[in-house]
């Protein structure tokens, strides 16, 4: 939902500055120069929140609320006052009239940013909302612990990806780092002095630029009373000490909403290529099959109907790869689509002792695969019940 | 109403100085610095107004007033280098695009630095216990000249270095009744 902000104030300085705070975030600015023109847009546009001034010329600002307040239709709307009369007496007079904030100028534009997102669900917007980020796209991972090694065992796991992995060690680091920079993740260790991680995680989900950004709790395995609490506080997912690198990255990934679909699937020439990694968990196999019928479906839409399934780097086959495949094999099948298998001697010869997958062909590179796709018979499909 | 005689010196000093020190620090990132300060009571002419010195440049002057238990008007000079500087940081333009705004744009800035400057001072009377609301901005422009006040009103003038640049606050206020 885009929220609707209406910004009264007859000086075009603040409703510009008002336009500039909220230009990274979902809404759309409305403007008014006066109190008359501040209702007729209220009554037309019905926004979401309006900010008020006081001083102004033709209506000025009690006036409007006043009049905002005894309409039934309009006396909904949420008004925060935001004006240089800031007198006690004064301000108390206007909350009387019922107003749900008040930001006496000279204000930051964060602090009117923090107090409107209590009023509105403010949500960040996209830089590039129209293109989903991938996994070969920068991101920023703030890693919040107070012992270097794991810090440095992240950022050596997480190496080969285009993230930028940051360290701080304490809550009121992490939060200046969130203030500068709005991470696109955070993993935080809930073995912090004082319970900071939940202080940290509290301050997190309060502010309107870090509220939907993803915190991972990062705990010891035996230590199930706080994995508990973080789950029941919010955290997205519990990461467990000693760390699995290849399942975090993919529960990071999944956090951040990456389009992962380019580890598996790539568009090579007129041949679809579906390649699966060294090691196959279940939650990698789970992601490949994920994206499968959308992919094929996508290379048959774009008139390619070839598919190398490339399992050459997979350290040892078992009942999850093997499943997977015959699921690919059964689409290649459904959409009329000729594929071939790439493997290497080991699992070729791991292929020959399973009752199912003796039959399948292999060739030894991508290159001598394409060379023979449509002389190649397709493997034979096998039941996996 | 009570006698302007009631608000002390440093009343005014005091709200002054941390009006100008909240406004240019918050909305430009500047922290200004006082220099020094002038008095001249109600009666008493002196031949040159206190801020002319500093107005032998083009400037640009926002005035807001107060009105209610305490009366009166404040001026905030600004020389045209540093209006256009304090309009570029308050409102993230580069001098291009300023020079395509034009004058209104740099007028409606000084108008609410002034607007949050005097209310500022403004809320500080207000709560020492002298209600007063504010009057809508103006703004002057021109060089070499010179505001006069009439012979009922005490002035105060402080000067203050920001970013380099000379700002000056000349303070009108009203007596009695």
């Amino acid at each position: 939902m885009r929220y609707k902000l209406l910004t009264v104030d007859d000086s075009k300085t603040v409703r510009i500055i008002v336009r500039k705070a909220f230009k990274g975030f979902d809404c759309e600015i409305l403007e008014a120069g006066n109190g008359v023109e501040g209702l007729a847009v209220a009554s037309k546009e019905m926004p979401d929140l309006i900010l008020l001034d006081v001083t102004m010329p033709v209506m000025d600002g009690v006036e409007m609320l006043t009049k905002l307040k005894s309409d039934p239709a309009l006396k909904g709307i949420p008004v925060m006052m935001l004006t240089a009369e800031g007198g006690r007496d004064h301000v108390l007079k206007i909350a009387k009239i019922g107003v749900r904030d008040y930001l006496v100028k000279p204000f930051k534009e964060e602090v009117l940013i923090e107090k409107a997102g209590r009023i509105i669900d403010l949500k960040p917007l996209s830089e590039a909302p129209a293109k989903a980020k991938s996994i070969f796209d920068p991101a920023d991972i703030l890693i919040v612990e107070d012992k270097p090694a794991i810090i440095q065992q992240i950022q050596e796991g997480l190496k080969h990806t285009p993230w930028k992995v940051h360290g701080v060690a304490t809550q009121g680091e992490a939060i200046d780092f969130c203030s500068r920079t709005p991470p696109d993740l955070i993993l935080v260790s809930l073995s912090l002095p004082d319970e900071s991680a939940f202080t940290l995680f509290r301050l997190v989900r309060t502010n309107v630029k870090t509220k939907y950004t993803p915190v991972f709790a990062l705990v010891v395995k035996t230590e199930t009373t706080q994995q508990q609490q973080a789950q029941t506080l919010g955290f997205n997912a519990i990461v467990t000490k000693p760390i699995d690198l290849g399942e975090l990255e993919t529960k990071m990934a999944k956090a951040m909403n990456l389009d992962t679909s380019q580890r598996y699937y790539a568009l090579e020439g007129d041949t679809l290529v579906m390649r699966l990694p060294e090691n196959c968990a279940p939650a990698v196999l789970a992601e490949a099959a994920d994206y499968m019928k959308p992919k094929f479906a996508q290379a048959v839409d774009a008139g390619q109907n070839k598919v190398v399934i490339d399992i050459h780097q997979l350290k040892s086959l078992h009942m999850g790869v093997i499943k997977l495949l015959f699921q690919a094999m059964q689409t290649c099948r459904d959409l009329a689509m000729q594929f071939v298998l790439v493997g290497s001697a080991q699992i070729i010869t791991e292929c020959k002792g399973f009752e199912d997958t003796r039959g399948w062909t292999f060739f030894e590179s991508i290159e001598e695969a394409k060379a023979n796709l449509s002389k190649s018979p397709a493997p034979q499909l096998a039941s996996t019940t | 109403m009570p006698a302007i005689q009631e608000i002390t010196d440093k009343l005014i000093r005091d709200n002054i100085q941390r009006a100008v020190h909240d406004v240019f620090k918050t909305m430009l990132g500047h922290q200004p610095d006082f220099v020094s300060a002038s008095v001249q009571l109600a009666g008493v002419h002196t031949p040159a107004m206190p801020a002319a010195a500093e107005n032998s440049h083009p400037s640009v002057v926002g005035t807001v007033g107060f009105l209610g238990d305490v009366n009166g008007l404040i001026y905030l000079y600004f020389d045209v280098a540093f209006a256009r500087l304090a309009t570029s940081q308050l409102l993230s333009m580069s001098d291009a695009e300023l020079d395509d705004a034009g004058d209104e744009v740099v007028n409606d800035a000084i108008g609410e630095l002034t607007n949050m400057t005097v209310g500022s001072f403004k809320n500080g009377l207000c709560d020492a216990g002298y209600p007063c609301k504010l009057t809508i901005p103006s703004i002057l422009r021109g060089s070499n000249f010179c505001v006069e006040p009439i012979s009922s009103a005490v002035r105060h003038t402080f000067y203050f270095n920001c970013a380099g640049h000379r700002v000056v606050t000349d303070i009108l206020m009203k007596i009695g009744d």
